[in-house]
């Protein structure tokens, strides 16, 4: 029992001695995070991540079991609490013909993210985030409009572990009625809509997940994406080069790949002798 | 036959400029074989007052001045240099101090008129300053081409007038045009002029008139007061211009009818580089309205995201303001080839018609001085 207390307190002293760790695990639509799902963590203040990841096909989020999408995306940590993630879906090959006659495809979905970290990790607290996709979309389909907490727990001197499990609302605004040629004003035309209406949608009710990472440098994952039972894999190649693959459903795979640098560093030649350790 | 015509006009000021820029070359480099690689070359009209301690220059290669500043500082502080005062086009911006933090001095009229009368303006003490500047105007999400873009390389140039007061010039590369019916003919980049004021420590202006960006020429005339030292900023912008472009052989405008009237007013949030800015008045076409924008500023990079709502309609998107890498080419006493400090881009969700639209000049009052707020500096040296 005292070995356990014993354990119990050094991990603590762990966790809380941590210096601002770098999470730089990134999901689907380019928030930090495991494969289909978001966490509540954020990167380092200043970070900006670019990325792209593929959906396969009887996972396809918007061209579900027609075509593999592609996601493309940005992200910045604007402020400590605060990251803002841009994102660009588009399927893979020749995407159906809508009844207009054009290519169903266009540019693609594009989608503004916030997540805002209303609360911090603490010594027996978990972080906890809350995240929104912008209302004006037209027709997204990677909307992420969730609650999720997150906690790390050092299980050894490298292994980490992050727990994280989150509600997503199956609820959104659309501007349904619009139609892209005539998208005059993002302030008119919203709809609340239910992601569950349509055959296949994206996070929708509760979900979970564990990220175990390696001395920040590697991690195994495994995740509820409140539909399926996910498993994934990822490492860190060279200081910010993170490369990650999963496979969904124990059935098809998806990859990712991301690249993240700081906005905040002066130049190596300036900051080594002003460095706020100097 | 006139295929052939048309190639030989395109490429004919381009051979020229490739001449210009290589018989500058051979002069600059044969004068400077003497001089040794030097750190201070990065810098422009550097001037000493050793009994105030204090260096007066102008750096234009970096978009962050506190790169510029520790670069000098680095060379100078040995020689008990406490004070660094960078000039913009030839004018003191503030005076910082650097110690255990960094510190700011605002300006006075008196401090200015006496520095103008100790340092009388020699448009020699710069260089022949040549900037590649890309530009990138683009719409989205029309199904028939999902990208209208128009891309070009301008080689971008200023010419120092006198105190405040220069010449933009240059020559326009076109690359891809998907926007509009403008041929690719190689032909003059936005020209104009530009004079800088200080008032006294706390209120500026920008005058312009010429050739500017987006297709407009005319005035424009900016006012702030902007107390580097504090949160609080307000401004003011008007401008009379018309269309202007450069078809193969000539020059086309039409008359200045496009009235531009705006009154900001900023808060900075001192501890998170963020500034939140109301703006609003009538914008081009009649366009009236109102934009509130978002600023964080990251070391050489800003980033803002923004809403606009405006009798054409509501717009939202982001922006952002980047230095384009490698930055320096080549550099001699006298000449220098670099790529631009500051490439500035802005995203619209919506695509609407002439919503909040408004046309560019060299820079912005608001952004020009909150580079030279004392919290953003702080912030990156402490």
């Amino acid at each position: 029992m005292r070995a356990i207390r014993e354990i119990f307190l050094v991990v603590i002293g762990l966790v809380t001695g941590l210096s601002t760790p770098l999470w730089g695990q990134i999901n689907i639509s380019g928030k930090s995070g495991l494969m289909y799902i978001p966490s509540a963590d954020v990167q380092e203040e200043g970070t900006f991540t670019v990325g792209y990841a593929y959906s396969p096909s009887r996972y396809a989020i918007k061209y579900n079991r027609t075509n593999s999408e592609s996601i493309y995306f940005i992200s910045l940590v604007v402020l400590s609490r605060l990251e803002i993630n841009v994102n660009l879906l588009r399927p893979n090959g020749m995407a159906p013909r809508s009844s207009v006659g054009f290519a169903a495809e266009g540019i693609g979905d594009r989608q503004i993210d916030l997540k805002y970290v209303f609360m911090t990790e603490k010594t027996r607290w978990p972080s906890v985030a809350l995240i929104l996709s912008a209302p004006f979309g037209i027709d997204n389909s990677l909307i992420t409009n969730a609650l999720v907490a997150t906690k790390h727990v050092k299980l050894s001197k490298i292994i980490d572990a992050g727990f994280t499990v989150g509600m997503g609302s199956p609820y959104s605004l659309y501007r349904s009625g619009v139609k892209n040629e005539e998208n005059s004003d993002i302030f008119t035309g919203y709809t609340l809509k239910d992601k569950r209406d349509k055959p296949y949608y994206y996070l929708a009710g509760p979900f979970g997940g564990v990220n175990l990472s390696v001395a920040n440098k590697a991690g195994l994952m495994f995740e509820w994406d409140s539909q399926h039972v996910n498993i994934g894999l990822y490492a860190r190649l060279v200081r910010h080069w993170t490369l990650q693959a999963g496979l969904v459903n124990g059935d098809q795979l998806t990859f990712g790949t991301s690249y993240s640098l700081n906005l905040l560093q002066l130049p190596k030649r300036l900051s080594a002798k002003h460095s706020p350790a100097k | 036959m006139r295929k052939r015509i048309r190639t030989s006009v395109l490429n004919e000021p381009l051979v020229q400029g490739l001449f210009l820029l290589v018989g500058l070359l051979v002069w600059s480099t044969g004068e400077s074989r003497s001089q040794s690689v030097n750190k201070l070359l990065n810098f422009e009209n550097l001037t000493v007052d050793t009994a105030r301690h204090q260096i007066y220059y102008e750096q234009r290669l970096y978009r962050n001045p506190l790169i510029g500043l520790l670069e000098l500082a680095e060379e100078v502080v040995p020689q008990g240099i406490t004070t660094f005062v960078p000039l913009f086009q030839g004018v003191p911006i503030a005076g910082y101090q650097l110690g255990s933090g960094l510190r700011t001095t605002t300006l006075s009229g008196n401090d200015r008129q006496r520095f103008n009368r100790e340092h009388p303006f020699d448009g020699r003490a710069y260089k022949f300053d040549f900037r590649l500047q890309p530009e990138f105007i683009a719409q989205f999400g029309f199904r028939e081409q999902i990208v209208e873009s128009k891309t070009n390389l301008l080689l971008q140039s200023q010419l120092y007038i006198s105190r405040g007061l220069i010449l933009n010039w240059g020559v326009l590369f076109p690359i891809i045009n998907r926007l509009d019916n403008q041929a690719l003919n190689v032909r003059p980049a936005p020209t104009f002029l530009n004079q800088f004021l200080a008032l006294n420590g706390t209120n500026f202006m920008s005058l312009s008139a010429g050739l500017f960006y987006n297709d407009q020429y005319g005035v424009n005339v900016q006012y702030r007061h902007a107390d580097l030292t504090k949160r609080w900023s307000y401004g003011m912008e008007s401008g009379l211009t018309g269309f202007y472009f450069f078809p193969p052989n000539g020059f086309y405008y039409e008359t200045m009818k496009n009235v531009l009237l705006l009154a900001d007013v900023a808060y900075r949030i001192p501890g998170r580089d963020v500034t939140l800015k109301l703006s609003g008045g009538q914008y081009l076409y009649q366009d009236r309205g109102v934009r509130f924008d978002f600023i964080r500023q990251l070391g050489s990079v800003e980033v803002g995201f923004y809403v606009s709502k405006t009798g054409n309609g509501g717009s939202g998107g982001f922006n952002f303001a980047i230095p384009i890498a490698p930055g320096r080419i080549f550099q001699t006493r006298r000449l220098r080839l670099r790529t631009t400090e500051e490439f500035r881009w802005e995203y619209a969700y919506s695509r609407g018609y002439n919503m909040a639209t408004r046309y560019k000049v060299s820079y912005q009052l608001d952004a020009l001085l909150r580079q030279y707020h004392t919290s953003y500096l702080q912030n990156q040296y402490r």
